[in-house]
Parts: structure tokens; C-alpha cells; sequence
């Protein structure tokens, strides 16, 4: 009885396993399919062919692709650093310091997380045409900021309260000034939070797609989401099916090797405090 | 994919070039071009060089589909921006462009030289309100397709114009398939197009009013009912494959690779892909040789088809600092001469009729002939300034294919035509 | 906006105050206001920026949605008041869009409460080597983008690309998924549903985690059976895990765009009501009706929250977490 309740646990995880991955797989399989060779209808390829991958980062559509990736990746980056630098600044005095409007701030945070994208994109691209925004990174990170800054505000708070704060007056009074007990005490306690924060932000802003295709027109801001819906086959009348997700799986790698790295502290970081308060 | 290092060079030197010439040197000129296999990049390239230091031309990507296309031009162009000189245009979205300023005026000069032996259709694609606005560069068109071992048996004389209701007919006898353009975007709005005026009607009264107000749409006629009824019996006659309310370009010309092929209209891309197929060994060689062509269908039999007109011309942008920089460029770039290499690397037809005759173009497209017919007698969709509206409008009201009727589909599309440009639905 | 975070503060509170509890400095008056002072000071930017980012815009649009605006044709631009309020509740598309959201949200967060439940049963369940592997796999379809997904999934049920309909034995082999509403709304449904049910499962586990082990023991020796032990014990006290994921997904799934934009660009009748605003703004440029478009949008993502925290009692102190 025992071990065929363990059997059935199993078969459940190997479904999990299934469930998660078919997808990957299927996209990855995909891109190793030679354009003619597309519409075999079976899941793998006849033969493995790297041509969409020299398509998308050498070929015709690297001019699409590689400065998306570089846009992406740069803008992402910024609005994630931003955020967590703002949203640390803000988490400390939330859960550490007494003062009026605390809830407000958190409230705040939560309703604006809750925010339709679409609903700031039409008069956001009125503002940044008027300014001069419209297409460029700072067009990009600067809305970003309103997916990212709220999430790492709560999540950088849940952090902030469970960190042992009185370690740090410990510090200090064994002799040690306010920076080295910051520097010594805090840091190694508050920089898992921090990390894991910037993950989660950092997937919230490469997931991005409306904000990217409607403020950017060019290379030169717009993110690899926008330039999926770009590519274009060996005429504009076809169907880039290759290229896409060859360009797809380069696009997920990066998230896929954060998964692997910091999966403990990302599942920290999503359910912190979900149900503990 | 001919040349990727080459290209992969321009697209990281392309920027690099636009910061340095805004110091010293000739002044940039930004060419937003639409996305092919690497030609106009090419073009550009040797443009900069024959102007020997007058001005080096850079070239930006825009989305693949023409709506897109449109959007992210109007998007900048209503912001002012400088930064765009010379700009790729599909036809349809031309005089919106005009209507709304964007468009710097071209000069008589220019306007000569551009529109000498340019087919009729392309020119007039290229105006607005019975002026050049822009420089005609390549044309497209239509043909039909056709498998020639499925007309010899269903006893089709190919050689004579043939009707929509002949090829449903063969094809539902043969157990065939008529690949349209059956998806809600533009190219169903191309095929309507080339339904309604190959029957004599037109979409809209007065293309031309600027308007939106006054602009009369004039579709429930007899031959918006004919166009209306040619889809009916089509879709009625369940011949239009399994996919045709998705059906685009691209699916048709794979299912046109297929065993259930029969007929088509498509652009002349069809004949590289299957070309290509063969080269990659994935398409017998027997089925290239099956591949027939021919005149567009007649909606009405003994009435001339007015086959679709597509391509794209050059407009210079209102907000250009170097508009005489530009135009320069501009007749650069469609000189006959790279405007049939172009056909021969890109396959994009050229909309100079003297291209034709260069002898490689004549060997390498032999329905190259065919072609320049079918562009003399193309109809332009509507040259209205509210194109977009009218076009989304008519995709809203004739799609799906199964659902359009010649007693409601042409009146459904014209009430909603008049309620969006009088602001009065949503679209 | 407003309904929402009006009703989200008082909850807040009780999270927020959690700190106080701890040893901290003894407090002077002196002291309280100078913290107070830093408190604000450092909370600013980041107050400052969400203003600024989100609150300006929608003013922005609120005010927009007030006028007739072209992007084509700016000196056409006048005030209309409500007229583009008036024609968007008259027109059919806009109820036919809001009917299409209302569906696939409730559709996705029922299945996704439901398959997330079981996800997080086996990974409770599953052994110690299974269970960090089963964490990181889980993880792999919330950190995708969602546009990969949505393009995954369409080649997957393409004719011509895909295998489902050679796969599938009750499925006809030319079976056009895209082509009705049925079948196009199922596909994006799935795709949703895919990338969000690990959220949900992992908020599920962690809420699993909390559930008195004691009391589960007591209630099999009392001879309850595995549902009993379900109905009685676990869900009751997973009831605050359980609705906030129900929240966020609620909110979340009601904004769906980039799976529609992909798969159906909105045809066969698949448009929401975010494709909506963005077909009026961004590709019309029709400033005002999309303006108005937005407006509503937002004002129907308050309402839901302003019934989950109001009629269903979510207390969002329970949750510091504002992911998606």
C-alpha cells in the first residue's frame, strides 16, 4: 500500500515534469526544423537543422534580433536595478520605521500592480511623443518601473521584517561603526532578499509585450517580445515560423538558467509571506 | 541569408554611421525600409556610393505587415520626428499619409522621371487626389495559380481568361482545393478588392474626399452582391481548404505545395518558395513542373479581371532636413536597372515596365510576361485618407468567408464603413 | 484606482504594524518624529515614481477620453464630454469584448485553482530528491514570456505546423482551431492557463505548508476519509492562500492581451477588452475613444477588487506579495 501511494507520487511529479516541459521542448524542437521541413506535422524534426539560428544571430534577421536582445536586456537590467534600489529604500522604512502613511505606501504599491497595462500605454505614448520619449530606452524603463517597483516593494518588505535588525546595534555596540555593521551585518542578511527580488522584478520586465510594441518603432529601444512579432520569412508574404522560435528558445535561456541557479530563493521570493503575515 | 556577414556588418555599422555624419562628412539619409531578403540593405549600399559623398543612405526595418507598417510610420511621422527621410509605403496607406502632411511635395522634375514607363496601376498608387506624392518603386500583383495536370482533367482551356465560377466548379469536380486569402487582415480586403472591381464596381464612391464625413461607400451594388456571392459559392462550395478563414499568403502557398492543390491567387512569391523547396529537396521536382499561371479570374464572365496591385513607394517625410537629399536617393533607388536586380535577388516584381525586359529577369521568371499584363490592368484598392478605417471596417463585415452573403454582407459592410467614419462604432 | 487602493490600506495595516513588535530602541518623542521624517523621506522616490508613472498617465487619460482626437488629424480635436463613453456602452463590440474577458478569466482561474491544487498536492508529496527538481521545473513556465508561450502553443495547433490534430483521436486531422470561437478561446485558454498555473501552485504549496500537521492526524484517527480530511481540514485553512492567488489571477487573467494579440489577432470574435483599447489607440490612433476604451477598463479592475476585498474579506495583510 505504502509503496504504491509512493509509486503514485511519482507519477504525478514525472506528469509535472511533462506538463512544464512539453512546450520548452516543443519550441525547441521546432526551431531545429529546416523551413521546409516545418510542416512535417510531426513533433520532431526529420533532420536537425541549425539554420534558424544562424537566420536569427548572423543571417537577415539578425538586424531585428540582436539589437532587440541588447535592448532588452540593457532596459530590463536598469528598470530592475532602479526598482530594487528605490523599492530597498522604501522596504527598510516600512519594516523598520514607525511612520504615518506606511499603509498607504503599501497600498499603493498594490494598486498600482494591479493596474492594466493598457490603460497607461495610450496616454503614455501621447505624453512620450510630446517629450520626445516615445522609442527610446528611458521610454521603456521608466514605465517598466510601474511592473517592477511595485513587486519588489512587497517583496523586499516580507524580506526586510523577517532580517534580525537588532544584530546590526549588537554590532555596533561591540565596538564596530554604522557603516562596517551595515556593511558587515546587514548586507550578508538583507542580500538574499535583495537578489531574489531583482530576479522576480527582472522576469516581470523581459516578459514584457505591450509597452514594447507600443512605445518603441525602432532597434533602437524595441525589446525581443516586440521583435518576435517582426520577424519576417524569405518574403514578406511568409510565415517566419523558424525564426521565431529559434529566436524564442535564445530568448529563454537566460530565464531558464536563473531558474536553475535561484530556484529556492525565487519560490521564497513568490510566496513570501503569501500565508505567513 | 545570401549575404549575412555583409548585412550583419551594415546593421552594427548602420548606427555607428548616424552618430559619426551628424559631426562631418555627407548627411544621413534614413531609409525605412520594408523587411526583404537583404535587397534594399544592398541598394542603399550602392546608392551611398554612387553619390559620390553627397549623402550616405542608412536603412531601418519596419514590421512585416503592411497595418504595422503603417502604425509605426504614422506613430513617428505624427510626432514630428526628423529622423525619418525616405520612407517605404505600401500604396492603400498613401494618401492618409498625404492627407495628413506627411508627405513632402515632389518636385516636377522628379515627378517626370519617376513615372516614365511605370505602369498605369503603379502611378496611380502612387498619387493622391490626381497628384505624385510619391516615387513608384516596385509593383506586385496577382496571377492565378494553377496545377496543370487538375485544369488538362477537369477540361479548363488555360490559355483563354477563365471565371471564378469555372475554377470553384473544376476544383469541386476534381476534389480540389482554390486557395484565397480568406484570414481577417488586409489580404482579404485585396481579394475583395479585386472581386468588386473586376465586376465593375468600386469599394467607395469618392475615394478622394477628404471628409471622413462625406465619404460614400458603394458596395451594395451588383457587384459588391457579385463579389459577396463568388465567396458564398466558394466557401458554399467547400473548396477552400480547411484553413480559409485563417488561410494568409503563406499558408495558401504551402497548401498550394500540397497534394489537395488545385488553384490559387497569390502573389508571384509562390513560384521562389516552391523554387526553393525543390533546392532544399523537400518538393519534387514533378510539382514545380505541374505549376501553371495564368490572367487573374473575371468575377463576371467576358468582363475583364482587374487583378490586385500591390508593392510599395517611396515617400520622402514632411519633417526631413535634407528633402532634396532625399528625392535624390529616392531615383536612385528605383533606377531600372536595380530595380531588376532587386526582382532577381528579392523577387519583388519591378514597377518599371522597361525591367522586364532585362534578359535575366526574362529567364529567370519565365511568367515575368505575364506579370507585366497583369500590372498593366491592376485595380489600386480605395486611395482614401481613411483607408484604415474602410479596410478594417470590410474585414470585420466579410470575414468568415462562410459567413458572407451578397443580401447582407455588402450592406453590413457599408453601414459600419459610415458609422466608424462618422465616429459612430467602435472598430 | 481609487476603489482599490481605498480598500486596501486598513488591511495593510496589520502586516505593516508586525514589526513593532519587535525589540526595537527605546523611543523618545524627539526620536519618533525624526524616524517618522526618515520613514517619509525614504519611502518618497519610490511613492513619487508609481505617482508619477501610473497616477499622471491615467489622469492623462481620463481627461483624454473627453475629447474627439485623431492622431492624423489634431486640429479636428474637441470636446465631446461623454459622447465617447456613450458609444462604446451602446456598441455591441465592446459588450462582445468584455463578454470574451469575463469568460476566459473565470474559465483560466477555475482550472488553473483546480490544476494548481494538484500540483502543489504532489509537490507536497513527492519525495525529497523529486521535490527541488519538481520546484525548478515548475518555475520554468512562469519565467517565460508570455508571447513565447502564446507562439508555442499556436504552432502547436497550427494545421500546418503543429501535430495536436495527428495527435488527438476525436479530433478531426483538418480541424482549424483559430477559425471559430470555441475552439480559438480553448487554445488561448490553455496557453494562459499553462504559464500562470505554477504561480498559483507554488502560492498553494507554501499555503499547504501552513496547515496544522496535528490537526490532520487528528482527523484520521478520527476515521475521516482522504476528502473528508480535504474538505474539513486542509481548504478551510488554506482559505487565505487560496484567495489571494484567486485575486491576483483574477486581476491578472482580466487584462489578457499578448495570447490574443499573438494567436488570433483578435479574430473569430476573440478580442478583450485590452486588445479593444489597444486596436482604438494604438492602431486606429483614435486618442479619445481609446482613452475611454482604457478608462473603463480600469474602472472594471477596481470593481473586482473593490468585491474581493469588500464581499469576499481577502484580507491582503495576509499578503505581501504583488506578483503576477
Amino acid at each position: 500500500m505504502r509503496t504504491r501511494t509512493k509509486v503514485w507520487w511519482w507519477v504525478g511529479g514525472l506528469l509535472i515534469f511533462a506538463y512544464c516541459l512539453f512546450p520548452v521542448a516543443w519550441i525547441v524542437s521546432l526551431s531545429l526544423k529546416a523551413p521546409s521541413d516545418l510542416d512535417n506535422g510531426s513533433f520532431l524534426p526529420s533532420a536537425v537543422s541549425w539554420q534558424n539560428y544562424q537566420l536569427v544571430l548572423t543571417g537577415d534577421a539578425s538586424g531585428l534580433f540582436l539589437p532587440a536582445l541588447r535592448n532588452s536586456v540593457g532596459i530590463c537590467l536598469i528598470a530592475t536595478a532602479i526598482s530594487v534600489v528605490l523599492a530597498a529604500l522604501c522596504a527598510y522604512a516600512v519594516a523598520r520605521l514607525d511612520f504615518p502613511g506606511k499603509a498607504l505606501v503599501l497600498g499603493l504599491a498594490l494598486g498600482v500592480s494591479m493596474f492594466p497595462v493598457i490603460s497607461i500605454v495610450t496616454p503614455l505614448f501621447n505624453i512620450w511623443r510630446t517629450i520626445g520619449l516615445f522609442d527610446t530606452w528611458a521610454g521603456l524603463i521608466i514605465p517598466y518601473l510601474s511592473i517592477t517597483l511595485p513587486l519588489s516593494i512587497w517583496t523586499l518588505s516580507a524580506f526586510f521584517r523577517e532580517i534580525p535588525w537588532e544584530m546590526e546595534q549588537a554590532a555596533q555596540v561591540d565596538g564596530a561603526t554604522t557603516a562596517q555593521a551595515f556593511r558587515k551585518v546587514i548586507v550578508p542578511l538583507a542580500g538574499p532578499g535583495v537578489a531574489t527580488t531583482a530576479i522576480i522584478a527582472f522576469f516581470l520586465a523581459w516578459n514584457d509585450f505591450v509597452y514594447g510594441i507600443s512605445l518603441t518603432s525602432t532597434e533602437r529601444a524595441r525589446p525581443v517580445p516586440a521583435a518576435l512579432a517582426f520577424f519576417t520569412g524569405a518574403s514578406q508574404f511568409e510565415e517566419p515560423t523558424g525564426a521565431i522560435s529559434a529566436a524564442a528558445v535564445i530568448v529563454t535561456v537566460p530565464v531558464v538558467v536563473l531558474v536553475l541557479l535561484f530556484q529556492r530563493q525565487i519560490v521564497a521570493g513568490l510566496t513570501q509571506g503569501a500565508v505567513k503575515g | 541569408m545570401r549575404r549575412p556577414t555583409a548585412l550583419l556588418a551594415l546593421a552594427l555599422v548602420a548606427p555607428l554611421a548616424a552618430c559619426a555624419s551628424a559631426e562631418s562628412g555627407p548627411p544621413t539619409i534614413a531609409w525605412y525600409v520594408n523587411p526583404d531578403s537583404g535587397g534594399s540593405a544592398r541598394i542603399a549600399e550602392q546608392c551611398t556610393e554612387e553619390s559620390d559623398g553627397a549623402y550616405v543612405l542608412t536603412t531601418t526595418l519596419q514590421p512585416r505587415d503592411a497595418p504595422g507598417q503603417r502604425e509605426q510610420l504614422v506613430r513617428r511621422l505624427a510626432a514630428g520626428d526628423t529622423s525619418i527621410d525616405l520612407m517605404s509605403i505600401d500604396p492603400p496607406f498613401i494618401p492618409e499619409f498625404a492627407n495628413a502632411g506627411f508627405l513632402a511635395p515632389v518636385p516636377d522634375e522628379v515627378a517626370e522621371v519617376v513615372t516614365q514607363d511605370v505602369a498605369e496601376g503603379a502611378v496611380e498608387g502612387a498619387s493622391f487626389g490626381g497628384e505624385l506624392v510619391t516615387v513608384p518603386f516596385w509593383a506586385n500583383t496577382q496571377l492565378l495559380w494553377y496545377r496543370k495536370s487538375v485544369a488538362e482533367a477537369a477540361g479548363l482551356d488555360m490559355s483563354q481568361p477563365v471565371t471564378w465560377e469555372q475554377i470553384i466548379q473544376a476544383a469541386a469536380d476534381q476534389g480540389v482545393t482554390v486557395a484565397v486569402q480568406g484570414t481577417r487582415a488586409e489580404s482579404l480586403t485585396v481579394w475583395v478588392n479585386a472581386l468588386v472591381t473586376s465586376a465593375g464596381g468600386e469599394i467607395l464612391q469618392n475615394p478622394d474626399e477628404e471628409d471622413p464625413q462625406a465619404v460614400v461607400p458603394d458596395l451594395d451594388t451588383d457587384a459588391g452582391r457579385t463579389a459577396a456571392q463568388i465567396i458564398a459559392d466558394l466557401s458554399a462550395a467547400g473548396v477552400g481548404g480547411p484553413q480559409l478563414s485563417n488561410a494568409d499568403e503563406d499558408i495558401n502557398a504551402s497548401m498550394f505545395e500540397g497534394d489537395s492543390a488545385g488553384f490559387m491567387v497569390n502573389w508571384p512569391f509562390v513560384w521562389q518558395r516552391a523554387k526553393s523547396a525543390v533546392e532544399a529537396g523537400t518538393l519534387d521536382q514533378a510539382v514545380l513542373d505541374d505549376y501553371g499561371w495564368a490572367m487573374y479570374p473575371q468575377s463576371v464572365a467576358g468582363e475583364p479581371a482587374r487583378p490586385p496591385y500591390g508593392g510599395v513607394n517611396l515617400g520622402v517625410s514632411a519633417f526631413s532636413e535634407h528633402p532634396d537629399l532625399a528625392f535624390q536617393a529616392a531615383q536612385c533607388i528605383v533606377d531600372p536597372q536595380k530595380q531588376a536586380e532587386f526582382y532577381l535577388s528579392d523577387g519583388n516584381p519591378p514597377g518599371s515596365l522597361v525591367a522586364f525586359d532585362e534578359p535575366e529577369v526574362q529567364e529567370a521568371f519565365p511568367m515575368a510576361d505575364l506579370i507585366k499584363e497583369s500590372l498593366q490592368n491592376a485595380a489600386p484598392r480605395p486611395q482614401t485618407p481613411f483607408y484604415n478605417e474602410v479596410s478594417t471596417s470590410l474585414q470585420r463585415t466579410w470575414h468568415p468567408p462562410r459567413s458572407v452573403s451578397p443580401d447582407s454582407s455588402p450592406s453590413r459592410a457599408e453601414d459600419l464603413i459610415v458609422d466608424v467614419l462618422q465616429g459612430r462604432a467602435l472598430l | 484606482m481609487s476603489a482599490a487602493t481605498t480598500g486596501i490600506p486598513a488591511a495593510t495595516t496589520a502586516g505593516a504594524a508586525a514589526p513593532t513588535d519587535r525589540p526595537r530602541r527605546p523611543r523618545r518623542s524627539d526620536r519618533g518624529r525624526q524616524e517618522a521624517r526618515l520613514g517619509l523621506l525614504l519611502c518618497a522616490p519610490a511613492v513619487l515614481v508609481l505617482v508619477a508613472v501610473v497616477g499622471y498617465p491615467i489622469l492623462q487619460a481620463v481627461w483624454d477620453s473627453l475629447y474627439s482626437y485623431k492622431l492624423t488629424n489634431p486640429d479636428a480635436r474637441r470636446f465631446v464630454g461623454l459622447e465617447n463613453y456613450a458609444l462604446i456602452l451602446s456598441d455591441p463590440i465592446w459588450w462582445q469584448a468584455l463578454w470574451v474577458t469575463v469568460l476566459i478569466t473565470v474559465v483560466t482561474v477555475v482550472v488553473e485553482l483546480v490544476l494548481g491544487f494538484a500540483l502543489a498536492l504532489v509537490m507536497n508529496n513527492a519525495l525529497g530528491s523529486l521535490r527541488p527538481a519538481l520546484r525548478t521545473a515548475i518555475l520554468i513556465p512562469y519565467a517565460i514570456i508570455t508571447v513565447v508561450s502564446a507562439f508555442a502553443f499556436r504552432f502547436m495547433f497550427d494545421i500546418t505546423s503543429g501535430f495536436v490534430n495527428t495527435w488527438l483521436p476525436f479530433v478531426p486531422d483538418d480541424l482549424d482551431w483559430f477559425a471559430s470561437f470555441g475552439t480559438a478561446v480553448t487554445v488561448i485558454s490553455i496557453s494562459e492557463i499553462w504559464k500562470t498555473t505554477p504561480f498559483i501552485s507554488l502560492l498553494l504549496l507554501s499555503g499547504l505548508a501552513q496547515v496544522p500537521g496535528e490537526l490532520q492526524e487528528a482527523a484520521k484517527v478520527d476515521g475521516a476519509t482522504w476528502w473528508q480530511r480535504m474538505r474539513r481540514v486542509t481548504i478551510p485553512n488554506m482559505k487565505a492562500a487560496i484567495m489571494v492567488a484567486l485575486l491576483f489571477r483574477t486581476l491578472d487573467a482580466f487584462r489578457i492581451f499578448d495570447n490574443i494579440f499573438i494567436m488570433t489577432n483578435g479574430a473569430a470574435g476573440t478580442e478583450s477588452v485590452s486588445f479593444l483599447a489597444y486596436r482604438q489607440t494604438i492602431q486606429r490612433l483614435e486618442i479619445g475613444i481609446g482613452s475611454a476604451v482604457s478608462v473603463l477598463l480600469t474602472v472594471c479592475v477596481a470593481l473586482i477588487a473593490l468585491l474581493f476585498v469588500k464581499g469576499f474579506k481577502v484580507n491582503l495583510a495576509a499578503s505581501t506579495r504583488a506578483g503576477r
